[in-house]
């Protein structure tokens, strides 16, 4: 166990992670980790320090959590899961006695809100909308292609469904007809409606203290919901100065003292950028592992560092490396859907295999899965991992794995 | 001298083996880094780049070097191999050609840790030098076809995977050497030999390579270079004239010069040799062939070493025993001349349809789809009629040294060498029915069974791998049996009380009892069960009646874990004491090595222990610990004037619990 500095400050994990719970078990911050009841006896065995706790919906409770936290001596919650997201605002409301940073956490909880809040910011967004039944999601489907003069017959362009309080793909649809409304179920409502942006789809994570940015990294997204690298395309990150600042909007508008966010962003083909949606918490598809393998730092590590009052400028100048400067080389990855109706076993594809790009897989065996049919985003098989110096080169693989076969 | 085979288009493989160690670093970190509570999650991309590592050329040096640390990392926390002084020798042959690749790279990274703590180049909390190498030995020992580069059918098939675990054996034998080996090999081939099975063309093989390791790499003197020569020389220069293995055409001349006195020698070696280990030399073949045509054929009996039994059968049977010589005995048979001494031994041709029945059997000609069986099976340096004959000696003059190869037909094995123990003219008239007719004919409860009409069973069209008398019956006796099965669908109970008897024979008791119910699964009136079988096989409490014919009877086997394996079929040959005083049971496991462990100390003994050649055996308790269905006469008492002590069945019920019943106790 790695030693404990008692000068610095004690925090609370909200929310299960085995990767994070092992990275900063490694860090010098005392921690324990307040998951649901099942975790206690692995803890106990593990000697992982361990609160018990059932995240349902907000309640009042959250009052008693806090004040629990608070006599344990802990300085600030860190939320893991989108789901712990709020509890760690109205937590955080108790401990560092600033009430606003619970109605903060319910703006990153809810999308139309925080759609609205970033408009108010004058930060662009595209056509939103709110849906609370599928009338509401045919109309604006209608309406979105009126506007865009299409004639009845022509097909339409579609337009994105999110639930409101679901995490990355979870709960994302594309819809272009009235069969995929019907698709939707009940419990996905209320949901958010945007337009369809053509465009270049990338994701920012920053690591933020006292309201300035102290790490940013731009995550390259090959396909949505399949391949991600990082550091991005030079090509991309010569738009870093212009992300940077829309960034300082998003920390202006929803004002953010510390902490991290995941937003997402469209760079179109008129060379302006839209605002998608913001996450207060470590982004899915393991791009903090990512992360790590391209600079060396550990993300849940940094997450620590940018939440903790204690911190000094000192110590966070010394984390965190220079971007894409100090990157050892482009880290990506690829999650893998089996592309055949029946499957009976994991083959590597033979010229994945042998590429000097291609590191290693955490793929499951299929004998544990089924194939199920994909509507909404679904979830991966797990992830091939590729590490190389040129970015586009590995752009390019990562796109060639979504013809090729794991499964066979 | 390196084993190893010289690397090919280096430059290449050299790039790629560092580009994948690179990665394996990279992986090996992430391990590192991780507390015990988070390995698991690193452990799948370390084993993956290992398994992608270990086909290469340098992969397995490199995954060597590498292999303490990834113990120490984490790699094996949490798993068996976790514990490496438990770990068993026997398991690695078929883990390292496993489908699964994970498991293929563990089984090559605990090894190359083995190899590390066994050449000192690393300590472990749990495992000595001389443990690690003792381990690498038997691994080596077992897997010394590999080693010489032996392949077979079954190995060409798995290409690489077969290739890779070569390669692997291949650097450990190069860094531990094979002396150690070739004790552990000797030993093993000694307790095999001892079992007397009618297929030996395994241990031929392991003999051959244990020669050529003597003659290339040479080996201190002691106890293992006499015991590997003693197989060696019976295998490649039993006798004076032979020893210095001079080829075959050169012997036969040295014994057209010699003298009455030099070739009764001559006779009385091969007989010694090849009652010393069962095998027989390619000599004894070419002198046997000799003799039988030598005046008076005096030294037949001698070089078959017959016994009194053997001696008066000869005086009896000389002209069909000299027919049975000149047709079964080839240089693509040998061990027709082992068969043929210990069917004249046993006396069974003093049955009187056995000479006419072994004459038919010479005239035999096999016909259609039994013809193409044979010829797929065996050599065709002899016709496939020869190899029958051959294989008839063999299986009626060695009847336990039946074997089921790999092939889940022990019922049809059990029944080849049950007839062959006390039926044989019944079983050479299904072999004449099957050769000519390529069919069966049986009858179950008065019901006629035709086995061409039925479908193919367990062992599909028959199995290749077994002697030349199951290769012709087991496909037939299969289908018959499973229809027999068939037959009995809608009874209550267990089929095998109404099976065994209608298959086997009269000899089989009709009454059977059966420890669990067949519905469930679970047990059911074990204790009557266990007391039953006292009452009928125990001396003690059977009014000391013998066993008098080999009774079926189901085993429930289970792995030295003490874990269920399955069902088995085997049969009861006889009870009693052994030097020590202990009640044994004498049993015949169609399985080809009977010595098993079975967990829990219930260890098979296949020697030392009172066995007859092919015999397996237990304690009464041990045995019965594992019995789950046996036949008893049905007009017998079911109690004993001698009550069964009931701390004796309460051991044997907590053996049974302790193994494979431990989920099976009603509820």
């Amino acid at each position: 166990m790695t030693e404990k500095n008692p000068e610095k400050g004690y925090v609370a994990i909200l929310g299960w992670s085995l990767n994070a719970i092992d990275a900063i078990d490694r860090f010098d911050r005392r921690y324990v980790v307040v998951a649901p009841p099942w975790a206690e006896d692995y803890c106990k065995q593990n000697d992982i320090p361990f609160v018990p706790w059932d995240f349902d919906r907000l309640n009042e409770r959250s009052h008693e959590l806090a004040h629990r936290l608070e006599d344990m001596g802990v300085d600030v919650a860190i939320p893991i899961f989108e789901e712990t997201v709020e509890w760690a605002g109205a937590i955080n409301a108790v401990l560092l006695k600033n009430p606003r940073l619970l109605g903060q956490a319910m703006l990153f909880r809810d999308k139309s809100l925080m759609k609205r809040r970033a408009q108010l910011g004058g930060i662009r967004v595209g056509v939103f909308e709110e849906a609370h039944d599928r009338g509401d999601v045919i109309r604006f489907l209608k309406r979105v292609n009126q506007t865009l003069l299409k004639l009845d017959g022509d097909p339409n362009d579609p337009i994105h469904f999110k639930a409101f309080d679901k995490s990355g793909t979870a709960g994302h649809r594309v819809i272009r007809t009235p069969e995929d409304v019907d698709n939707i179920p009940d419990d996905e409502f209320p949901a958010l409606l945007e337009s369809h942006l053509d465009g270049w789809e990338f994701a920012v994570e920053a690591w933020i203290k006292n309201g300035k940015i102290q790490f940013l990294n731009i995550s390259e997204y090959v396909t949505l919901g399949y391949s991600v690298f990082v550091p991005a395309t030079p090509e991309l990150e010569a738009h870093r100065e212009r992300i940077t600042e829309e960034i300082e909007k998003l920390i202006e508008t929803f004002d953010i003292e510390f902490g991290f966010i995941h937003p997402e962003y469209f760079l179109t083909s008129d060379n302006k950028l839209y605002f998608g949606e913001v996450a207060y918490r470590p982004p899915g598809f393991n791009a903090l592992e990512l992360i790590e393998r391209a600079y060396g730092f550990n993300g849940y590590q940094g997450l620590v560092v940018a939440f903790d009052p204690k911190t000094t400028q000192e110590e966070l100048d010394a984390f965190f490396p220079e971007p894409v400067k100090d990157a050892k080389g482009h880290a990506g990855c690829f999650g893998v859907y089996p592309r055949r109706r029946v499957v009976s076993r994991l083959e590597v594809p033979e010229e994945t295999a042998h590429h000097p790009y291609f590191e290693f897989h955490e793929l499951s065996d299929p004998r544990e899965q089924k194939v199920a049919k994909r509507s909404a985003f679904g979830t991966h098989w797990g992830l091939a991992y590729f590490f190389g110096d040129n970015p586009h080169q590995l752009r390019d693989l990562l796109k060639k794995q979504e013809d090729l076969d794991y499964y066979v | 001298m390196s084993l190893t085979d010289a690397p090919t288009d280096q430059p290449q493989a050299s790039a790629q083996v560092q580009r994948l160690c690179d990665t394996l670093d990279v992986a090996t970190e992430r391990l590192e880094r991780a507390r015990p509570f988070a390995k698991a999650r690193y452990l799948g991309p370390v084993l993956d780049v290992v398994a992608r590592l270990l086909p290469i050329e340098g992969g397995v040096d490199a995954i060597c070097k590498r292999a303490v640390r990834l113990d120490q990392a984490g790699l094996f926390s949490g798993s068996d191999w976790d514990r490496p002084e438990s770990l068993m020798p026997q398991l690695v042959g078929t883990s390292l050609i496993s489908d699964d690749p994970s498991l293929r790279a563990l089984e090559a990274v605990n090894l190359a840790r083995f190899l590390a703590v066994a050449t000192e180049e690393a300590r472990h909390d749990n495992l000595h030098v001389d443990g690690a190498r003792h381990f690498l030995t038997q691994v080596l020992a077992l897997n010394l076809r590999d080693v010489f580069g032996h392949s077979d059918e079954a190995a060409r098939v798995m290409g690489e995977r077969y290739e890779t675990k070569r390669r692997l054996m291949l650097y450990i034998a190069d860094h531990i050497g094979l002396t150690d080996v070739l004790g552990v090999l000797v030993s093993e081939i000694w307790r095999l030999l001892e079992q007397r099975s009618v297929q030996v063309g395994v241990v031929k093989d392991m003999i051959a390579q244990i020669a050529i390791a003597l003659h290339e790499k040479g080996t201190e003197p002691g106890s293992t270079r006499l015991g590997a020569e003693r197989l060696v020389s019976a295998l490649f220069g039993p006798t004076a004239a032979s020893l210095d293995d001079p080829g075959v055409d050169v012997y036969l001349d040295r014994i057209a010069h010699a003298d009455e006195a030099g070739l009764s020698r001559e006779a009385m070696g091969f007989a010694r040799a090849m009652h010393d280990t069962g095998l027989v030399s390619d000599y004894h073949v070419a002198f046997l062939l000799w003799a039988v045509e030598y005046k008076d054929r005096p030294l037949i009996p001698e070089a078959l070493g017959l016994g009194s039994t053997g001696l008066d059968c000869w005086r009896h049977y000389r002209r069909l025993i000299e027919d049975l010589i000149r047709t079964a005995v080839t240089p693509a048979t040998p061990q027709a001349i082992y068969g043929m001494s210990t069917l004249l031994d046993r006396g069974v041709l003093h049955h009187a349809p056995m000479v006419p029945a072994l004459d038919r059997q010479i005239r035999l000609k096999l016909r259609g789809g039994a013809r193409e069986r044979l010829e797929l099976g065996f050599s065709p340096q002899a016709s496939p009629e020869t190899h029958l004959l051959a294989g008839v000696l063999q299986v009626i003059g060695q009847p336990l040294g039946v074997g089921q190869g790999a092939n889940p037909t022990c019922q049809s094995a059990r029944a080849i060498a049950m007839w062959a123990l006390n039926d044989p003219d019944f079983l050479l008239h299904l072999v004449t029915q099957a050769a000519e007719f390529d069919t069966l004919l049986m009858q179950f409860e008065g019901q006629p069974i035709n086995s061409a009409d039925l479908p193919a069973g367990l062992a599909g069209f028959g199995p290749v791998d077994a002697d030349p008398v199951s290769v012709l019956l087991v496909s037939h006796l299969d289908r018959i049996y499973a229809e027999m099965g068939r037959r009995c669908v809608g009874r209550a109970g267990d089929p095998h009380r109404w099976i065994n008897p209608e298959f086997h024979g009269w000899w089989v008791a009709r009454d059977c009892a059966v420890a669990v119910d067949v519905t469930t699964g679970d047990l059911a009136d074990y204790d009557n069960f266990l007391r039953r079988f006292f009452i009928t096989y125990h001396p003690e409490f059977n009014g000391n009646q013998p066993v008098t014919h080999p009774q079926p009877a189901g085993i429930a086997v289970t792995d030295p874990q003490c874990q269920f394996v399955g069902w088995h079929a085997i049969s009861i040959l006889r009870v009693g004491e052994d030097q020590s005083g202990d009640m044994r049971v004498y049993f015949y496991n169609p399985n080809n090595d009977s010595g098993q462990d079975w967990g829990g100390g219930v260890i098979v003994s296949t020697s030392g222990h009172g066995e007859r050649y092919g015999e397996g055996s237990l304690t009464f308790e041990q045995f019965l610990s594992r019995v789950y269905l046996f036949h008893d006469a049905p007009l017998r008492e079911k109690t004993s004037e001698t009550a069964v002590p009931e701390d004796a069945l309460a051991r044997v019920r907590a053996q049974a619990l302790d193994t494979w019943a431990s989920d099976r106790q009603p509820k």
